[in-house]
């Protein structure tokens, strides 16, 4: 019992299993189990929790910026239920939201932005809210469409983890690229389950609100380029491209690749940047 | 009567003068914090801060000292910063969240208050590192220690070498604790400059 136990604590350190097969399983069993309940869209975060368990970083002190990043995605989670179960959410849902997120990622990154004069720290917050304004409104308007908002939200964790990675680094990297595991443990139902499966804005708010607040961790905590962070705002852009109607897993499957396409640019991006190319 | 006591007085002044504290200032061209790990159980890694700064305080007589030293992180350097083929460098990636989070804490600082003697030499500064924004105590041993006037300017100096370590783990640096040892081992080579 006791080596059963050492061999699954050796599983589970490796960072690879933490990243992409735990979330993937995590968010694909919380779809499965929550999706009576219609809260299946909290794939999203419990992919992402359980990747933040197995790497050791929960906890609240010091509140660090990647700290901050998990409560928010805790938070988006907890109020996209509650939009989810409160009735039909409005197309302004995604822009308030927008704002709100925006506003918050001042407030996760203050520490850095203090380091900075002040024509930085304008520059800089101003893109900060830009982005993650952008992402969650254009994400969220996703939820009713659970193939593209399921793909979209693939794109960005694994464009931004990917990313990260590149950009030196691999904690806001796993962090990333389990939310795109996560997001794929959700795909997955839908592939079994077809459209009854709903992303709603429980998955659309928390994979938008973490891609972002990560990418934009990965710039201001890392060595990423800035210009990876236009190629992600694509991501919820690119899904949006027609899709087949038939069969019923090809929609879910090329909306992944039209995700995939901005979230490789990303990653394009951050491994070019520093080899001299110019952006 | 008078005279005795005016005798007293006469011998008691250069001693008060000599028992008080002394302050000196860092230099920083000639302190550096240096650290090394246990890189997959296989070599001790070294790495050095090339900025630091700070003051310290003794009191020979009284047997008491301070000291405060501040290490800008950002200056960590392990000799592996040039890119060639990779996307980033060692210290790019010591720079990161991963580890030092230089962009949220680009200052670390130790503050020492207790300092125990071994004769007229200062052998222990126990003290409060900050990390990461978390403190925790840490006691230095001072292997070296050696008081003269600089050969050149004839200024009053003090100096030597200091170790100690910690966990890192204790500060939230758990990155790579497979990898990276977590016991982190501190080598400080210091000299001040009386005030």
């Amino acid at each position: 019992m006791l080596e059963l136990l050492d061999t699954l604590k050796g599983i589970l350190a490796n960072p690879i299993v933490q990243s992409s097969a735990l979330p993937l399983l995590a968010g694909l069993v919380c779809a499965a189990l929550l999706y009576p309940l219609r809260l299946e869209g909290l794939a999203a975060l419990a992919g992402f929790l359980a990747a933040v368990f197995a790497i050791g970083n929960f906890g609240l002190e010091p509140l660090t910026a990647t700290r901050k990043i998990v409560l928010l995605g805790g938070a988006a989670a907890v109020l996209g239920v509650l939009v989810d179960l409160a009735g039909r959410p409005t197309r302004y849902t995604g822009m308030a939201f927008g704002a709100l997120f925006g506003a918050a990622a001042l407030w996760v990154f203050a520490a850095v932005l203090r380091q900075k004069i002040p024509l930085d720290v304008a520059v800089t917050g101003a893109g900060a809210v830009a982005l993650t304004a952008w992402l969650v409104a254009a994400t969220v308007s996703l939820q009713y469409d659970s193939a593209r908002a399921g793909a979209a939200g693939l794109g960005l964790g694994l464009g931004a983890g990917v990313a990260a990675v590149l950009g030196a680094s691999a904690l806001i990297g796993q962090y990333g690229m389990a939310l795109g595991a996560a997001c794929g443990g959700f795909l997955l139902l839908l592939l079994i389950l077809g459209p009854r499966v709903s992303a709603g804005t429980a998955l659309t708010l928390t994979a938008a609100v973490l891609g972002a607040l990560l990418a934009l961790g990965a710039v201001l905590l890392a060595q990423l380029h800035w210009t990876a962070l236009a190629a992600l705002a694509l991501v919820p852009v690119a899904v949006r491209l027609p899709l087949p109607a038939t069969p019923l897993w090809m929609k879910p499957v090329l909306a992944c690749v039209y995700a995939l396409i901005p979230a490789a640019g990303a990653c394009a991006i951050a491994w070019l940047a520093p080899r001299g190319w110019a952006f | 009567m008078k005279r005795v006591t005016l005798c007293a007085l006469a011998l008691a002044v250069p001693l008060a003068a000599s028992a008080a504290p002394e302050s000196y200032t860092l230099d920083p061209h000639h302190t550096y914090p240096h650290f090394a790990v246990e890189h997959l159980g296989v070599s001790l890694y070294w790495g050095r801060f090339d900025r630091s700064s700070g003051k310290f305080t003794i009191d020979r007589a009284a047997h008491k000292g301070t000291l405060e030293l501040a290490v800008e992180t950002a200056s960590v350097s392990t000799g592996d910063n040039e890119r060639g083929s990779r996307p980033r460098t060692l210290d790019e990636h010591l720079k990161s969240a991963d580890f030092f989070n230089v962009a949220e804490f680009p200052r670390m600082t130790f503050k020492a208050d207790s300092v125990t003697f071994a004769g007229d030499s200062p052998a222990e500064i126990s003290g409060q590192l900050t990390l990461l924004g978390v403190t925790r105590p840490l006691t230095l041993k001072v292997e070296r220690w050696v008081c003269k006037d600089h050969p050149f300017s004839k200024k009053p100096m003090c100096g030597g070498n200091a170790s100690g370590a910690l966990k890192r783990s204790d500060f939230g640096m758990k990155y790579g604790l497979a990898a990276v040892s977590d016991e982190v081992r501190l080598y400080v080579q210091f000299e001040g400059y009386k005030d």
